[in-house]
């Protein structure tokens, strides 16, 4: 098994012969999609399209069940905020009335839109931290020619999330094992000592920058200077091959995008007005 | 030939009453193996930092007198060119990783200092090969045990081929296993690249074996300085700073103090038990004439 941002893959999975840059690329425009896209129903097949590709990279898909919560709360907070919060809209068709409130016909269907537009961008999104690693992310800005100390502090902000976590349990251990416990305890009680923690972890922060930035000069890094001019081998990256296979996918992924703004502002199609919803309505 | 001078050196860091370094003068020679002992706040670490320039360079402070490497005052070095001939490792190997697989901090260093692939695929194996990190590579540093961190980090700085290499407190973090193993590199090290080492440790066992030379700091000075078996023969002044002897020369000061033996410590084991055997040899005639 790979180990990945989000969990493991098989070694055997197809994903795992795809360049870095393809996923990264993949990422980035594929999530722009929904945001040209309104009719639900498309935006539906993207969804179950990436759930497929997710199956195909044998991507364990009960990873998936973990999302369903958040899913449903954020369709919830959506749905209340465009109908009950959604306001008074004399013009629009009234479906029926909750607590003395209007719902309206075209606010529940706007609540639609929205809600199956983020689908696809948290599908796309969960696809890619389940089949990279951070070495993949890093690679696939180098193959770009990013400039490394982009790449790097990039690596860092990744590195240092993990780091703070876990500086973040040493501290809420230590303070546990002298008596200081949250559990059971009300938010606002919480809240309050949320700084018992703070502190400690603020503290080790500014310990861990310091030996940081030592170990960064003891491996001879300059951001600035003399050294910082030296021309760097990108090792790494000798072990990717963009391979005729990555030109097709990156080739295929922007013909894709295209196809779909010449689709949508051409021709038309994958809008509100001619979209099932407002058919089933009319 | 002398490679590292500290003339008059001392150092006070900002705020601080009193200097953490106090008029050092001491002498390194090129290839040799020192010990750098003493107990907590006696100024080691700061005298680790001072080689390679991360004193004064990133801490606050005031410096008096002069620390020359290679025949350069630090503070004339341009950033960067010291860390070639000057290695460092921290004694917390988790704080020391810059990259995100084992290879991937391997090579830092080596694309740092403008080496070309070639080279670093060349230096990549002769370090796997001397830590013995080549089934780690592809895993992420932070996901390793205390030991393989520490040998990641020492493999790391020995890529980078530096003339001196400078630990501090290497093995403070490891289990006894890990600790050997530490020492094992460092010794292959010392076999094949006869390279200066300057080990800062607590733990004196692997240790004394290995080095040329002791130096005890206590209180920002120098107050020993000497071959092993010349250092250890001044027990009663490290028991009283504090210092913990390796079991072994311990028990054999208590011998020579006891007048049951004479003669220069053993410092390691197999030389105690050569000594022993001896002793009961010495014994039994005794007893039978």
């Amino acid at each position: 098994m790979n180990k990945t941002l989000l969990g493991y893959v098989p070694k055997e999975s197809p994903i795992n012969a795809i360049h870095p840059f393809v996923k990264l690329f993949f990422l980035l425009i594929v999530s722009l999609f929904p945001l040209f896209i309104q009719a639900p129903e498309w935006n539906g097949i993207l969804f179950v399209a990436i759930l497929l590709l997710m199956a195909y990279s044998r991507i364990n898909m009960g990873i998936m069940r973990i999302y369903v919560p958040v899913a449903i709360s954020m369709g919830t907070i959506i749905l209340i905020s465009y109908t009950i919060l959604g306001g008074i809209h004399p013009d629009y068709a009234i479906l029926f009335n909750v607590l003395g409130r209007p719902i309206y016909w075209e606010r529940v269907r706007d609540a639609l839109v929205v809600y199956i537009r983020i689908l696809p961008m948290i599908a796309t999104m969960v696809f890619f931290l389940s089949t990279s690693r951070e070495r993949d992310v890093i690679v696939a800005m180098r193959s770009i020619k990013a400039p490394f100390v982009v790449t790097y502090v990039f690596a860092m902000a990744l590195r240092s999330a993990g780091m703070v976590l876990e500086d973040f349990h040493i501290v809420r251990q230590a303070e546990q094992a002298r008596g200081f416990d949250t559990t059971g305890k009300s938010l606002v009680y919480k809240i309050r000592k949320y700084v018992m923690y703070m502190i400690p972890l603020f503290a080790l922060s500014l310990r861990r920058s310091e030996e940081f930035t030592n170990a960064l000069i003891a491996r001879g890094y300059a951001f600035t200077g003399e050294a910082a001019k030296v021309k760097r081998a990108d090792y790494v990256l000798t072990h990717y091959q963009f391979r005729n296979l990555d030109k097709l996918l990156t080739t295929a992924i922007l013909l894709l995008f295209v196809t779909l703004l010449v689709f949508r502002y051409i021709l038309g199609f994958m809008g509100l007005e001619s979209s099932l919803i407002h058919l089933l309505y009319q | 030939m002398a490679i590292i001078q500290f003339k008059d050196f001392s150092w006070t860091y900002l705020n601080q009453p009193k200097p953490a370094i106090n008029k050092i003068n001491l002498t390194i020679q090129e290839g040799q193996f020192i010990g750098i002992i003493g107990p907590n706040g006696a100024g080691k670490t700061t005298l680790a930092y001072s080689i390679n320039g991360l004193i004064p360079g990133q801490y606050h402070g005031v410096k008096e007198g002069e620390v020359v490497v290679f025949d350069k005052e630090v503070e004339d070095y341009p950033r960067g060119d010291l860390q070639q001939k000057i290695g460092m490792v921290f004694s917390d190997p988790e704080a020391q990783f810059t990259a995100m697989t084992v290879e991937d901090e391997l090579v830092f260093g080596m694309e740092n200092i403008g080496l070309s692939i070639p080279e670093i695929r060349e230096r990549l194996e002769w370090v796997l090969e001397l830590t013995d990190l080549g089934p780690l590579l592809n895993k992420p540093p932070y996901e390793l045990s205390g030991g393989q961190k520490q040998r990641v980090a020492l493999g790391a700085v020995l890529a980078m081929t530096p003339e001196v290499m400078v630990l501090d407190e290497p093995t403070s973090m490891l289990d006894p296993i890990s600790r050997t193993r530490v020492f094992k590199v460092l010794e292959k090290t010392k076999q094949e690249k006869n390279n200066t080492v300057i080990v800062i440790e607590h733990s004196l066992e692997k240790l004394v074996p290995m080095a040329d030379r002791l130096i005890m700091l206590y209180d920002g000075q120098v107050l020993l300085d000497d071959e092993p078996r010349a250092f250890f023969n001044n027990m009663p002044l490290l028991m009283e700073k504090g210092i913990q002897s390796p079991g072994v020369i311990a028990f054999f000061h208590q011998l020579i103090q006891g007048g049951y033996e004479h003669g220069l410590l053993p410092l390691t084991v197999d030389e105690a038990a050569e000594r022993l055997d001896l002793i009961f040899k010495r014994a039994l005639e005794t007893v039978k004439s």
